[in-house]
């Protein structure tokens, strides 16, 4: 008999899935009109496409909405942060959500398989360096493809379980190797 | 090697046997072999009882669209499967199968004494035999109908198996791995197509690994085949998928595929599914399912050794078993004269090839001849005969008019017949593409596509292998072509015993009259050519009818081998054309699906999500009783040593209400609103005023629907001019963030505010009771905490533990309470800190029953337990949260309907039992006269009861009509076994002055 052929069986690279560094992390919903005063606050100017980040060293602003947008720091540097949008004379929200998310970096040559087996999302076809929100099951996640191999899945603490389960189990389901 | 092995035929792997047992009985065969081929390899055909006249049944098919071989499979506890096509089911070492539908043995069955009755079960026979008396339905006659008629047994063990789930895009998706979908492929693939192939086949090739004769660009089919699965598998841009079956096809080109990945081992990889569904969005789809041979009508068609004449040729050239060692051919289609040669090649005895046509091909009359094997050209067959195998058929020429004359009895352990093929059309049904009738092959076919899709091969009615590969690559090369990929076609010749001509025949005409001659037609739901017959003569004209009617089509096999069948014998008894009879419906699953393939990984902890708090940790260590709450668990009560849940909760209320209580209410809604808008929305939102509510400063807020009706409430703060913290309830909070978000993209773009949900920002912590300030004194910075700084609805942000802190001076009990809010990852430490810190004043933590007991006492409504989505803030007491000056909020012109103001509302009151030992039924109704005759005139029912521990009674609250004016009136509950009377009373139980709100 013929052997089961399947390409992907050729990816020797293991999946790896990993809590992210804990990161100051901030929901910022602002007129796009004022975009790049929002920016000069951030220090990184704002990416102008739902789906697209900038990145400046390691602070980091993703769009998600039309208005809205996440931005990423350094812990340390969080409440200087918050400070300077303070002093933002044009009319925002920005609200701290370091604490409801927890992120995940789920890597290897099977990462996007893995992913794909709750997400109805083609994550071969998305282009590295962009985000989107999509689900991971019955979860809202929010997922960066960092580079063709590495993704960052980000949900509200409490699904994080149900999400790390069941990359566990997809985990050994692609050991398994059928 | 089996008497029944051919030696030089097959792909089975002869070097290697595998052991299994049928009905305890063991048996030999090879890797390669289904359960059906390696049973006719040991000379098995009987394997199962039909459905309602238990009759003798041996396989009719070699693929999926087998009707009677259905099996029970025992792969150990946890994995019994019931109804499994042996014809599909391949055999692995140890396999242990069972016959199903007989008792006590296959071979001695006695529900077979239906078969004798035969006359009794017609079409319709239960709507007429057990129609008196008319209680016997459901006690006697259903359950025995039941016992005796049926399938396999179904599993009493949960699933030990796990299914897994996968989403996959392409470019183009084929269906079908025989040559057309093959050609497909590589069309689609050499353009630089992403391509998926499945085929629900153990190996791809379709009719090519069962073809000894074709050849294709000079080389054997088998080669061809085997060089075309290299190349695809080579391109690395092409998933080929076995074992894998289209099940569904859906909107936009989501097609649904099940994977088989393990049911074929003996030992599989720890990890590894059982089975996979995948749901595949395709941008081009190209179906190549290929036909389904139909059986011929005709007396005595089901017993066992009468097979599809295709079916034999695929047992013999794919697995090398011969199916018998005298053969019948019996025909209305060219395609059995091939198989009649292979078989008569492979020595098996071929009495004769019987054809109701009158004439046929000279180059099939020359070879029958030259191999030896009788003709009988305009012939028919009006009988077989053998007890559990057919040992002769009984064959007649069809006189001038068509009348059969007199029989001849042929002897032979197998009658193969084929009544042409029927395309498969179930997935082009299932996407709603519209099917047209083909005059010329009696056969529906694929006619205008509704979605990106189109059929290549025998699926089109195309039967012959040249067309296969032509209109294959054509549609490979133009899905190809659409998805964004050109590239030259392929182009393929192959040499073939082209030979596919037929005539269609509704059943053979038969010379015998007797009540007890059965012809099938739906083999598996037991419906003969007379009882369409009947279904007509009885009246039902449509098709639709006739199938509920008679059955026929509604079996597992949805009627692949005799949907065409009964169609052409209700048009013949009809006197209408095929096409104005109509055609059933075909539905996914293409082929019956497990349910654990549906299920996926949703089974056991992730059958759903379990959502926990930062300090569900500490409530499992000390052993809380949960409950679930929307998706999340809370801890429902403590309890210490043996405690019951009454005892648990009065010691957590009396410990509240006489020292401190320390709750986790961290599963609130929590909803940041900011922007310089911020007021001038909450104004339009809730029924409150919010404009003059100070920084530093809460309330509790109203949020109604239009409609006036309660939606969702919680207490709300203001931190700065331009932000708020507002709370919801736990099951609300995702409800009222939509709300928000949708008031604000539709209503009111022009407002400067944005809502962020903090719901999991947040850990809350609510201290209550009279000690509650002493437990936080020392550890809370920032924030002067005195009655006079910090009163009763104030917050304020300041630090605890050096960790961020936002304190809400609220409570929900009636006691001084505080509402600790630091950021989530950091609740647990806090929370343990203040246990210790609340030791000396013998700190409790409490559940939710306690949480509801207390503010029951205080009547604080939940909303959903005293609302029920027709309650208005006036029926709950709340009115007084209406801004009464505001010009607008949502709900205020539904509040003044006229059904909203008028008297005879149902109110929120409170109800006092006039046994203060008795608590209440929650929702018990209430009337006003216990002597009324049923049915009495309810009035009310009850929301909340509890016993109060604080009151040494029962307390409950209830929405009673009117009842704010009945305050003192006696009302009624009457239960099953008594009826309580209670007086109405005040919602406020316990300090109705509010007084220790101050503490």
């Amino acid at each position: 008999m013929l052997k089961t052929l399947d390409p992907l069986d050729t990816a020797v690279l293991p999946l790896r899935v990993a809590p992210a560094p804990a990161l100051a992390r901030f929901t910022l919903r602002i007129d796009p009109a004022s975009r790049s005063m929002a920016g000069q606050a951030f220090g990184v100017s704002l990416p102008e496409r739902i789906g697209a980040l900038s990145q400046e060293g390691d602070r980091r602003a993703v769009q998600l909405g039309p208005d809205e947008w996440v931005l990423y720091a350094p812990e340390a540097e969080g409440q200087a942060l918050a400070g300077r949008f303070r002093s933002l004379a044009e009319p925002h929200s920005l609200v701290a959500t370091g604490d409801r998310e927890l992120a995940f970096l789920v890597e290897g040559a099977r990462a996007a398989t893995a992913l794909m087996a709750a997400c109805p999302l083609d994550l071969d076809a998305m282009a590295a360096g962009t985000a989107t929100r999509t689900v991971f099951d019955k979860v809202a996640i929010l997922l960066v493809k960092e580079s063709g191999e590495r993704f960052r899945v980000e949900c509200w603490r409490s699904f994080a379980p149900h999400l790390v389960g069941l990359l566990a189990v997809i985990e050994r389901e692609l050991a398994a190797g059928l | 090697m089996s008497r029944f092995r051919v030696a030089d035929r097959g792909r089975i792997e002869r070097s290697r046997t595998l052991s299994f047992t049928f009905d305890g009985q063991r048996y030999q065969g090879h890797p390669g072999d289904t359960l059906a081929s390696a049973l006719l390899a040991n000379g098995v055909h009987l394997v199962g009882r039909s459905f309602k006249y238990h009759r003798p049944r041996g396989f009719l098919a070699a693929g999926s669209e087998e009707p009677n071989a259905l099996v029970g499979v025992d792969r150990g506890p946890g994995r019994y499967e019931p109804n499994t096509r042996a014809t599909v089911l391949e055999l692995f070492e140890g396999l242990k199968a069972t016959s199903q539908n007989r008792w006590p043995s296959l071979s001695l069955d006695v529900g077979a004494v239906n078969d004798a009755l035969g006359p009794l079960f017609t079409a319709g026979f239960y709507y007429k035999t057990f129609m008196w008396p008319k209680g016997f339905w459901n006690k006697v006659y259903e359950p025995v109908i039941r016992h005796a008629a049926g399938l396999g047994r179904a599993p009493d063990k949960a699933d030990a198996d796990t299914y897994a789930s996968r989403y996959a895009h392409c470019d183009v998706l084929v269906v079908g791995a025989g040559p057309a979908g093959l050609a497909a492929a590589l069309a689609s693939a050499r353009a630089g197509a992403k391509v998926m192939v499945a085929d629900e086949g153990a190996e791809m090739g379709g009719a090519l690994l069962s073809d000894l004769s074709s050849r294709v660009d000079g080389v054997p089919a088998s080669q061809w085949l085997a060089d075309t699965l290299d190349e695809l598998a080579s391109l690395g841009t092409v998933t080929l998928l076995p074992r894998t079956t289209a099940i569904g096809y859906y909107h936009q080109n989501m097609v649904g595929l099940c994977q088989r990945v393990t049911d074929h081992l003996a030992n599989a990889p720890s990890g590894a599914p059982r089975e996979r569904l995948w749901r595949v969005r395709a941008s081009q789809v190209v179906l190549a399912q290929g036909a389904i041979e139909k059986p011929l009508v005709f007396a005595g068609n089901d017993r066992p050794g009468v097979m599809l004449a295709g079916a034999a040729r695929t047992y013999l050239n794919r697995y090398g078993v011969k199916v018998g060692e005298r053969a019948l051919v019996v025909t209305a289609h060219d395609s059995a004269w091939e198989a009649a040669f292979d078989l008569k090649q492979a020595g098996i005895a071929v009495p004769a090839i019987l054809d109701t046509r009158r004439a046929v091909s000279d180059a099939l009359l020359a070879k029958a001849s030259a191999l030896g094997i009788e003709t009988l050209l305009g012939w028919t067959v009006s009988g077989t005969a053998g007890r559990l195998r057919v040992s002769s058929a009984t064959v007649n020429p069809l006189g001038p008019s068509g009348k059969p004359g007199a029989g001849r009895r042929i002897d032979c352990d197998c009658v193969l017949m084929s009544g042409g093929w029927t395309p498969s059309v179930h997935l082009f049904s299932h996407s709603m593409g519209k099917l047209e009738w083909s005059e010329a092959l009696q056969a529906y076919l694929p006619g205008e596509p509704r979605e990106a899709l189109r059929c290549a091969g025998a699926g089109t009615g195309v039967f012959t292998l040249q067309g296969a590969l032509e209109t294959g690559v054509e549609a490979g090369a133009a899905a190809a072509r659409d998805a964004g990929f050109a590239g030259d076609a392929p182009r393929f010749a192959a040499q073939e015993e082209a030979a596919s001509a037929g005539e269609a025949k509704a059943d053979l005409p038969s010379a015998s009259g007797s009540a007890y001659a059965k012809a099938f037609v739906d083999f598996q739901n037991d419906v003969t050519a007379k009882d369409v017959r009947l279904a007509v003569r009885e009246g039902f004209r449509s098709i639709e009818h006739i199938k509920r009617y008679t059955t026929t089509g509604m079996a597992t096999d949805q009627g692949k081998t005799s949907n065409i069948n009964g169609l052409a014998i209700a048009s013949g008894a009809l006197g209408k054309p095929v096409p104005q009879v109509g055609l059933t419906t075909f539905r996914p699953p293409f082929t019956p699906t497990t349910f654990g393939a549906f299920i996926g990984y949703a089974k056991g902890e992730l059958f759903d999500v379990t959502r926990k708090t930062p300090i569900d940790s500490w409530a499992e260590r000390n052993r809380a009783v949960f409950e679930p709450v929307a998706l999340w668990r809370r801890a429902r009560y403590f309890p210490k040593g043996g405690e019951s849940m009454e005892e648990a909760v009065r010691r957590e209320c009396r410990a509240t209400r006489s020292s401190v209580g320390i709750f986790d209410a961290s599963t609130l809604g929590k909803i940041e609103v900011v922007g310089p808008d911020a007021a001038e929305f909450l104004n339009r939102l809730y029924v409150n005023a919010w404009t003059k509510l100070a920084p530093g400063r809460c309330r509790y807020g109203l949020l109604l629907g239009e409609d006036g009706f309660i939606r969702d409430d919680g207490v709300v703060g203001r931190l700065a001019q331009d932000r708020f913290h507002v709370t919801t309830t736990t099951g609300g909070a995702p409800r009222v963030l939509s709300i928000m978000e949708d008031y604000l993209q539709t209503e009111w773009p022009d407002l400067k505010v944005w809502v962020t949900s903090t719901t999991e920002e947040w850990a809350v912590i609510a201290l209550n009771g009279p000690d509650a300030r002493r437990v936080l004194e020392g550890l809370v910075e920032g924030i002067d905490l005195s009655p006079e700084a910090f009163p009763h609805m104030a917050v304020a942000e300041g630090t605890i533990m050096g960790l961020p802190l936002r304190l809400f001076r609220v409570s929900f009990t009636g006691e001084l309470g505080f509402e600790v809010n630091v950021p989530a990852r950091h609740g647990l430490a806090v929370w343990e800190r203040l246990i210790e810190a609340g030791r000396p004043y013998g700190i409790c933590p409490y559940g939710t029953e306690t949480m509801h007991v207390l503010r029951a006492e205080k009547g604080y409504i939940i909303v959903g337990q005293e609302t029920d989505g027709t309650v208005t803030p006036g029926d709950a007491g709340l009115g007084w949260a209406i801004g009464k000056a505001k010009p607008d909020f949502v709900g205020k012109r539904g509040l003044a309907r006229p059904d909203l103001v008028a008297s005879g509302r149902r109110q929120l009151v409170g109800l006092l039992t006039d046994d203060p030992g008795h608590v209440l039924e929650e929702g018990a109704q209430i009337v006003l006269d216990p002597a009324q005759s049923v049915p009495m005139k309810m009035v009310g029912h009850v929301t909340s009861s509890y016993w109060s521990e604080a009151l040494g009674r029962s307390i409950a609250l209830a929405l009673v009509e009117n009842g704010q004016a009945l305050h003192g009136a006696t009302v009624h509950v009457p239960m099953p076994d008594a009826t309580f009377t209670a007086q109405v009373a005040g919602t406020v139980f316990y300090d109705p002055k509010g007084e220790r709100l101050n503490g």
